[in-house]
């Protein structure tokens, strides 16, 4: 025999609310996209210099300088190869004096946050519950679900 | 032999480069590939040869405002030196170098190796670009002891506190928001809301930069960006550029008729910039400029809170949204007490002010003790660089 039970409590249970955890990888994720210096890929990628085409630059290079071989710009590019996040460990192990990079970064504002609504960008009193964005009104909240909440089309 | 000084102030989005006695080129610090010239890739100013500026790629030397790809710098450096741009006789120049504060070790000393090695420079001089801001404000206000330098760069904003021309290190303050943060957030939001600009970071920039101000009430400015057109004095049009008519694109008001593509610009004007006021609106748990500023000075001695108030000077590219200075003046002076007298000093040009400052530097009788020379490199090695140059 079925179990009679509430519509709307079944459809609440069932949608999927995203986790605390999972909030934070997510702006997280937001934020490290704001870091970036492209978003498409190298147009030059696929092209290959044909073997035979005059080096136009490295015959100035030559000229201009005396006979010591100079060393070009891929010498540097292994002579010093260190990433960001290496830097900022290699500065907190072995220079760990204080001030330094890691300490200098100004502390969290006193001030409480100010919320935007994900959509408009107007001020905005709602949260969404399943994911926790921002929303001002129900059309704004109508195109944060069609388009971002929990999947990411646009 | 007399030797000429060269100042380079190697920012992370433009370099300002020229003779302590000339006037600075802006070169970008970067190399670009543009998807219409298949054949080579621009450096710095040879961008201006190319005619589609449409989905630029940018190779950039800095990563979060620190040299990282060596190879893409050396590139910039070597066409900076060249006789495309500024041709000097390397082995009679001695070169004033910027670096940001807090600069990792490694990065110093390769720094050091290739402009002694490489470059085979007469002298080298290292130095924050605040140092030279500094330097720059007393020279025009002997009488100021004391200042606070905000360096709103493309990686990052710095607040320096400066007392007796000394640099307090436990008061320097980095908000993690620069120009690159606020051209990213501009196009993820134009992207969702308008037309996909994500690949445009060279046009969305000067979007930024044309378009966007800082607002003096905040909230008063997002009631009237709600009303409807005709009686809403922010929106705006941007005619995006084709670059084949319109090479730089340029505001009108809305309902200008126009056949190229429009973004319709409304509360972004507005709040891109305010993002230097509050990084927690777009997530980073950071305090704005003006609470910097007060933790920043919190760490110097109280005696000279009045003076270093009094002097505030506002550098960087970021600091030529309109409205700025006075935004900056009334936020401080709200968080300040009150019988503190307040002064921002905005320059006549934000970007250059180091650079100018590095040049009156080179003029200074003290110069000369301040430089590695090459022999003394030769001798002593990256040692001499870690005694003489302040990190």
């Amino acid at each position: 025999m079925a179990v009679r039970e509430s519509g709307r409590v079944k459809d609440a249970m069932q949608k999927r609310i995203l986790d605390e955890d999972a909030r934070k990888r997510r702006q997280k994720k937001a934020l490290e996209a704001l870091e970036q210096d492209n978003f498409h890929e190298d147009p030059h990628a696929d092209l290959v210099m044909h073997k035979k085409a005059p080096k136009f630059q490295d015959d100035l290079k030559n000229a201009t300088r005396n006979k010591r071989k100079t060393r070009t710009a891929d010498y540097f590019k292994q002579r010093f190869r260190k990433n960001f996040a290496q830097l900022v460990e290699e500065d907190l192990n072995y220079n760990s004096t204080v001030p330094n990079y890691t300490t200098a970064q100004a502390p969290p504002s006193a001030f409480p946050d100010r919320h935007f609504c994900a959509v408009c960008g107007f001020p905005s009193p709602y949260t969404c519950i399943p994911c926790g964005a921002r929303y001002c009104s129900v059309k704004c909240l109508g195109s944060h679900l069609d388009t971002r909440c929990m999947k990411w089309t646009a | 032999m007399n030797t000429q000084v060269f100042v380079l102030d190697n920012g992370a989005y433009t370099a300002k480069a020229g003779l302590a006695t000339a006037t600075p080129t802006v070169v970008p610090n970067c190399i670009m590939k543009a998807k219409s010239e298949r054949r080579r890739p621009f450096i710095g100013n040879q961008i201006e040869e190319c005619r589609d500026l449409a989905a630029l790629y940018f190779m950039l030397p800095f990563q979060k405002g620190y040299i990282v790809n060596w190879d893409i710098q050396k590139t910039v450096w070597d066409y900076i030196f060249s006789k495309e741009c500024c041709p000097i006789n390397l082995s009679q120049t001695s070169i004033t170098i910027t670096e940001p504060p807090f600069n990792f070790s490694s990065i110093q000393e390769a720094m050091v190796e290739i402009f002694f090695e490489d470059f085979e420079v007469a002298s080298l001089l290292r130095i924050n670009p605040s140092t030279l801001s500094c330097y720059h404000y007393r020279h025009e206000n002997p009488t100021a002891k004391c200042c606070i330098v905000i360096d709103v760069g493309y990686s990052f904003t710095h607040i320096v506190p400066y007392v007796n021309d000394m640099k307090i290190k436990a008061g320097i303050r980095r908000i993690d928001v620069g120009g690159k943060l606020l051209t990213n957030h501009l196009k993820e939001i134009l992207s969702y809301r308008q037309l996909h600009v994500m690949d445009e970071t060279y046009v969305v920039n000067q979007v930024k930069e044309d378009s966007c101000y800082v607002s003096q009430d905040f909230y008063n400015d997002m009631e009237i960006a709600k009303k409807k057109i005709s009686e809403n004095s922010i929106v705006k049009d941007y005619v995006l550029p084709d670059f084949t008519n319109i090479r730089r694109g340029y505001l009108t008001d809305p309902g200008t008729d126009t056949d190229s593509q429009v973004l319709r610009m409304n509360n972004e004007r507005f709040s891109i910039p305010e993002i230097l006021f509050h990084p927690s609106d777009v997530g980073i748990k950071q305090m704005g400029i003006p609470e910097a500023v007060m933790d920043s000075i919190k760490v110097c001695e109280e005696e000279t809170w009045p003076h270093l108030l009094a002097n505030i000077v506002l550098t960087g590219g970021c600091a030529k949204f309109p409205g700025f200075r006075e935004r900056l003046l009334k936020d401080v002076r709200s968080l300040a007490p009150e019988e503190y007298k307040i002064n921002i000093h905005l320059p006549e040009n934000p970007i250059t002010y180091a650079w100018e400052g590095g040049s009156l530097l080179a003029n200074d009788s003290n110069y000369s003790s301040l430089v590695v020379k090459k022999e003394e490199y030769e001798e002593e090695g990256q040692a001499v660089c870690y005694d003489k140059f302040d990190t």
